[in-house]
């Protein structure tokens, strides 16, 4: 009887390594991810303004019916990214995703930026270089360090009525996004 | 005889517990990752920049775009208050408030993620266009059929889930008491 519970203890024990393992590599197994779903899309130093989501149809980045998404994919070895624009009195927001789909850096318009949307994106060496030079940062410039040169910028930007949603697109769609030339 | 199959056995108990403890935990995931609120359910540590390794493997699996941090929170309820899976036979009442954000919204999908309102409506229903009562309190209709104030107009057929985003919010996040509450859901009328 005792080794009877004795295996089963060790499958449950087995069952426990195995739980770990899947958990930890499945992240590093998947094949569509979210940097994938959007490798298709046309957003490489532009700010591209995704479709909205009308009921019925698929929806696979799980995106707010609400809200006007502008994506932008920059790669950091060309040299810092910028992202510069005003955008409309409205609640908006940035996410910055890395190729893992995590999202590194994210802030709002709540803080104290409020319509003008300026940021630096800079990878370690980089920073390192902006710091070494001792250049002055123009006012108002969020300076966002990054681990990876390969990255996304997400806008999200909420229409506060669905008749000013074209309006609120085209002025996302504005935003300069990319190295500086 | 009796060694392989208590191999066996043992092989089979350790695939049921490590794949079936895996899926539990990313779906699931209430006593790993997730977060419940009443019949809600958020990944709290879904927009943090070094989330824990079991919302990784939730992010992972959804691969959609979250909400990052200071964003805002998202809340899923796939049941009712009873704990009675949401079916779109069904019409459902949402009682209560909602966390202190700067708006949320208000959507029912399937399992596939795909917006279920009514052709023809708003695909989702916002806080500033919600009517409340003078306590600040909110009432939510949610179904197919025709409902007073505010009414969510579904269409289709079959089980459901509702999604709550709040956004620019203070939920989870251990500021002030009493926030961390969120409207309670009432099956009505199946037709």
């Amino acid at each position: 009887m005792i080794r009877i519970v004795l295996w089963l203890l060790g499958g449950v024990l087995l069952g426990g390594v195995i739980h770990i393992v899947t958990i930890l590599t499945l992240p590093l197994l998947a094949e569509e991810t979210a940097w994938t779903r959007v490798a298709a899309l046309e957003a490489d130093n532009r700010m591209l303004i995704l479709p909205p989501v009308l009921p019925g149809e698929p929806n696979p980045l799980r995106l707010d019916p609400e809200l006007a998404y502008g994506l932008c994919r920059v790669d950091l070895r060309d040299g810092p990214a910028y992202l510069s624009g005003v955008l409309p009195d409205a609640f908006w927001s940035l996410a910055i995703f890395n190729p893992a789909g995590i999202v590194t850096y994210s802030t709002t318009n709540r803080d104290g930026i409020g319509q003008t949307l300026e940021v630096g994106i800079f990878n370690a060496a980089q920073t390192r270089l902006l710091a070494q030079q001792q250049l002055d940062i123009a006012e108002g410039l969020l300076v966002v360090e990054s681990r990876s040169d390969d990255l996304f910028v997400l806008v999200r930007l909420a229409p506060p009525h669905a008749a000013m949603r074209a309006r609120f697109e085209a002025e996302l769609s504005e935003v300069e996004c990319g190295p500086r030339r | 005889m009796r060694f392989v199959l208590l191999l066996l056995c043992s092989i089979a108990v350790a695939l049921g517990v490590g794949f079936g403890l895996s899926y539990y935990a990313l779906t699931d995931g209430r006593l790993f990752g997730a977060a419940q609120i009443g019949p809600w359910t958020a990944w709290p540590d879904a927009g943090a920049p070094d989330p824990n390794p079991y919302t990784r493997s939730h992010l992972t699996r959804e691969a959609a775009l979250q909400l990052g941090r200071s964003e805002g929170l998202q809340f899923v309820a796939a049941a009712d208050s009873d704990g009675a899976p949401l079916d779109l036979a069904c019409s459902y009442r949402l009682d209560g408030r909602m966390p202190v954000s700067t708006f949320w919204t208000l959507v029912a999908v399937d399992a596939g993620w795909v917006n279920l309102a009514a052709p023809g409506t708003e695909a989702a229903l916002r806080s500033s266009h919600v009517v409340r009562a003078n306590d600040g309190a909110i009432r939510v209709h949610v179904g197919r059929r025709l409902s007073p104030y505010n009414w969510l107009e579904l269409a289709g057929e079959g089980p459901f889930s509702l999604v709550v985003t709040l956004y620019d919010t203070t939920a989870l996040s251990g500021f002030g008491s009493g926030n961390d509450t969120l409207p309670s859901i009432t099956r009505e009328d199946c037709a």
